[in-house]
């Protein structure tokens, strides 16, 4: 069923695969840019995967003006301002993103001050800033889960009240998302678990939200495929790239999808049960999805049982009849879970994730306040999100 | 034809402007009647300033949070602290007539939101309660997530909507 209404955008260059980030120097002539300002953290040129980006466009005519790897592991207000600070000190024309979710909600948050000035929080909102972004961006990410490479969100902390603040606008888009298999092939198993199971939570709750559209849907489905396809091997082969550029293409394409989808009460819950009691975003989303998926049940039914086909595969899906397949696709969500609990250590419940009971209604109360609640597909009390909270204990 | 149009726009202009007049007095007169609406309009930060408009030029309405109340600010223009932008009078109309669910309207894109998102969503729970008792059920069970509940009757509310509010017309109060 086509929307009334619905609006579409994917404007990021997509450059993918063996030696993409050889040609960031051209990417970045191609911008008209020739004094990118790097922006990574330490962690990550430690362990020497910033520094590939850094020396290949160490051979080309861009001069790197600045290397800025001081960004925490959440992003805030202060690091923002900071970076758009040494940007403009140093003569920046360019940021190059390089890292996790983080990093570039950074570079997007810096770009938002570099173009429309003043304060970071001056510029809260969705869709409300206006005109192009000032400064060339490419974003280069080192974990497959978030797809921000590709989105058009930035999540930023305001360590004052404590909180993360959304931020949404086109032109948070990257002008180009680089993805190299060498970008994630050290990630642990753990954390490579935890950020595809973000990705897989991206895709199903922007196909089954108010917001899907025949466009994201796409990207939604393409990216569920590849992770129920990838996953596993990269759990067996974490240092084959193939299946390492698999996933990082999944993660992209469910980041077209929920750029332009929106994610739903799973993410809202997520990003309360991060706020609240400092789960990983990827641990909460495995824990939640399921439990989320039922909640929508009596009102995306149908969508859940198309995705059916994506998660579990052609034979199953021909092999469960058509009132069955709903259900059969949480169960899907459920196994990949637990098979994701057993070779990679992921918890399956948020107590196993450090969640205490007494939390529950500070988590619930939070998620009502989330962005990301207004575009599910059934909207809950506050007593019904208490009740999936405990359910997932 | 152009000199038809124009009129049609400056109607449905002059609609929306009769709409919020009666949801900005309605906004108030909520947080006295309903504990929901209070519970929120208390959580917002001490003379905060929400608008609702509709782009280029309005019309507009505005509120002021004070002592855990609301102040009706009328249509003036104020600097706001959530300001709530509806693209056109024709993305504005269906949801102001109560014809098209508010969030539906975002997801649609038809309005932006500029300040912060957690503001946003407590005004839209507000908003879904102040549906619920300016409309009526026939309505509200196509528009509200839930069915509307009330604390007090649509006349309660229409009463205070109209004579309790009117003198914090223009923010004097």
């Amino acid at each position: 069923m086509i929307p009334d209404y619905y609006e579409f955008c994917n404007s990021a260059k997509v450059v993918s695969g063996k030696g993409a980030i050889e040609n960031l120097g051209f990417e970045l002539a191609a911008l008209g840019a020739s004094r990118p300002l790097v922006l990574t953290n330490a962690q990550l040129l430690e362990l020497k995967i910033a520094t590939i980006v850094i020396d290949a466009l160490a051979d080309t005519d861009a001069e790197v003006v600045a290397v800025y790897d001081d960004v925490p592991v959440d992003s805030s207000v202060a690091v923002v301002n900071d970076v758009a600070r040494v940007f403009s000190e140093k003569g920046a024309d360019a940021i190059v993103a390089v890292g996790g979710g983080s990093v570039l909600d950074t570079a997007k948050g810096a770009a938002i001050v570099l173009t429309h000035g003043g304060d970071l929080m001056d510029h809260r909102g969705a869709e409300s800033l206006m005109g192009r972004r000032a400064v060339a961006f490419i974003a280069v990410p080192t974990t497959a889960g978030t797809g921000s490479e590709v989105t058009s969100a930035a999540v930023i902390k305001d360590t004052e009240r404590h909180v993360k603040m959304g931020f949404t606008a086109l032109s948070l888009l990257p002008d180009v998302a680089v993805l190299d298999g060498r970008m994630t092939v050290k990630l642990p198993p753990r954390l490579t678990a935890s950020t595809a199971m973000d990705a897989l939570t991206h895709a199903v709750e922007s196909f089954s939200c108010v917001q899907a559209n025949p466009l994201s849907d796409c990207y939604a489905r393409a990216a569920i495929g590849l992770v129920r396809e990838h996953l596993p091997e990269v759990l067996d082969h974490p240092k084959a790239h193939a299946p390492r550029l698999a996933l990082a293409n999944a993660a992209l394409l469910a980041g077209v999808a929920f750029s332009n989808a929106m994610v739903g009460i799973v993410h809202a819950m997520g990003h309360a049960a991060g706020g609240v009691a400092g789960v990983p975003h990827g641990d909460a989303m495995a824990i939640l999805l399921p439990h989320g998926m039922v909640f929508n049940l009596p009102v995306a039914g149908d969508r859940y049982g198309e995705l059916l086909l994506d998660l579990a595969g052609a034979e199953v899906y021909a092999s469960t009849p058509a009132d069955e397949r709903a259900a059969a696709a949480i169960d899907a969500v459920r196994a990949m879970t637990r098979m994701l609990h057993e070779r990679a250590g992921l918890p399956l419940t948020l107590c196993e994730a450090g969640v205490l009971p007494e939390q529950v209604p500070d988590i619930a109360r939070a998620a009502l306040d989330d962005g990301a609640l207004s575009m599910n597909p059934r909207q809950p009390t506050y007593e019904e999100l208490v009740e999936i909270l405990k359910a997932a204990l | 034809m152009a000199g038809g149009a124009q009129r049609r726009k400056r109607g449905r202009k002059a609609l929306a402007a009769i709409v919020f007049a009666v949801l900005g007095r309605g906004l108030v007169a909520c947080v006295r009647l309903d504990e929901r609406v209070r519970a929120d309009v208390r959580g917002w930060p001490e003379g905060t300033v929400v608008t609702l408009r509709i782009a280029p030029t309005g019309p507009q309405v505005s509120w002021r949070s004070a002592d855990g109340a609301l102040r009706y600010l009328g249509g003036r223009d104020v600097a706001s602290d959530l300001l709530v932008t509806f693209k056109s009078v024709d993305g504005a109309l269906p949801v102001l007539l109560g014809i098209k669910p508010v969030l539906r309207s975002f997801a649609e894109h038809r309005a932006v939101v500029r300040g912060d998102l957690t503001l946003a969503m407590s005004l839209v729970r507000c908003l879904h309660i102040v549906e619920g008792y300016l409309f009526p059920d026939l309505m509200t069970r196509r528009i509200l997530p839930h069915p509307a509940t009330r604390r007090a009757s649509h006349a309660t509310a229409y009463v205070f909507c109209l004579f309790r509010t009117a003198s914090l017309d223009g923010g004097t109060a």
